[in-house]
């Protein structure tokens, strides 16, 4: 059992690394902040998700002001144990594009995070999910992109 | 025994935990140190098709009618890949209504093509361009074309000249004032290569 985790773990790290070397432009203009967490268990908490934004890049807040444009929005999956609440974002800032400043944007740049309330039975857990979000520089912008999230934490 | 055995399984399990999470923090600032050309384009960058022919699409328009590049064969054509998320792509498409007007005399056409999912509803399309006062034809791409162009960012514009030759290709727009300016010289560069 034990060499099988070990492998499994092994396998996973290859991939990881794979991936880690092979783009050298990346195609992600947000990554997934990781951070152990420990909520108490049986009551309702909240899991702080942490993003960046890669810099010179900005991804529409999750309320953005066009209806035309698409709004950062997290998924998290079900996972035994645990109930996940509706997310809450963080409130965008102005941003303003230079060849056009009488339009606004309600943006993310830099870093922002998401609450995710729970209530979680005690032990250790794994929630994962996907963040959905779309990038632009201050020039051009870039399709929509899917990050894997994938939210390990302890309740106890 | 039973202990032990179990004291293994958790110590393997929360290694492996350990393992992932240190994973994924090693993983986010690799990431983020790599920004390759994240800010850079003051100008509009380069894309690959330059000099090379354009290739060849017969695409749907909002209209339903389809469309193909032959179809302007003889004619200086602007081709502008654009969608509806795009913030600089609305800033630039009321510049190319102008254009599309004012060079009509001297035989340029000036295509949109819309690059949004095939989720999008058209009626969302035809909103934008109407907010837009867009009147030039729109197209809808598909995969294969997007590949064939290579596009990768919005907006992506190409000057294809009367042979069919990509003269100009350019991605984003110019950032700050001036690049209206630019987008007509280059625009003028296509008719007087195409007068040739």
């Amino acid at each position: 059992m034990r060499a099988a985790l070990v492998a499994a773990s092994l396998w996973f790290s290859a991939i990881q690394l794979g991936s880690m070397d092979a783009p050298v432009k990346p195609k992600q203009h947000v990554v997934y902040v990781a951070e152990a967490q420990t909520v108490a268990a049986g009551k309702r908490a909240v899991l702080e998700l942490r993003f960046h934004v890669e810099e010179g890049f900005h991804v529409n807040s999750h309320t953005p002001k066009s209806e035309l444009l698409i709004g950062t929005d997290l998924e998290l999956g079900a996972s035994a144990g645990v109930k996940v609440a509706a997310m809450e974002y963080p409130a965008g800032k102005l941003y303003v594009l230079s060849a056009d400043p009488a339009e606004k944007l309600d943006v993310y740049t830099d870093d922002f995070t998401v609450k995710a309330p729970v209530t979680a039975s005690a032990g250790e857990h794994e929630l994962k999910g996907r963040l959905t979000y779309q990038a632009c520089d201050h020039a051009a912008c870039y399709p929509p992109r899917t990050l894997a999230v994938d939210v390990l934490f302890t309740a106890k | 025994m039973v202990v032990g055995v179990t004291l293994l399984i958790w110590a393997g399990v929360h290694n492996a935990r350990e393992r992932r999470l240190a994973m994924q923090q090693a993983m986010a600032p690799r990431v983020v140190l790599t920004p390759a050309d994240a800010g850079k384009p003051d100008e509009p960058m380069t894309p690959k098709l330059q000099g090379k022919t354009a290739p060849e699409f017969t695409l749907v328009g909002l209209d339903g009618k389809k469309v193909s590049l032959k179809d302007y064969k003889g004619h200086p054509v602007f081709v502008n890949f654009w969608a509806t998320w795009c913030e600089p792509c609305k800033v630039e498409m009321p510049w190319l209504e102008e254009f599309s007007e004012k060079y009509k005399e001297q035989g340029l056409v000036v295509l949109g093509i819309s690059t949004d999912d095939p989720d999008v509803p058209k009626s969302a399309i035809e909103r934008a361009v109407k907010k837009l006062g867009v009147t030039y034809p729109i197209l809808l791409s598909n995969d294969k074309l997007n590949e064939a162009y290579d596009i990768e960012v919005q907006p992506e514009s190409f000057y294809v000249d009367r042979k069919g030759t990509v003269v100009i290709a350019t991605e984003g727009i110019y950032d700050g004032q001036g690049g209206k300016d630019l987008i007509e010289a280059n625009i003028r560069k296509l008719l007087a290569e195409s007068a040739q």
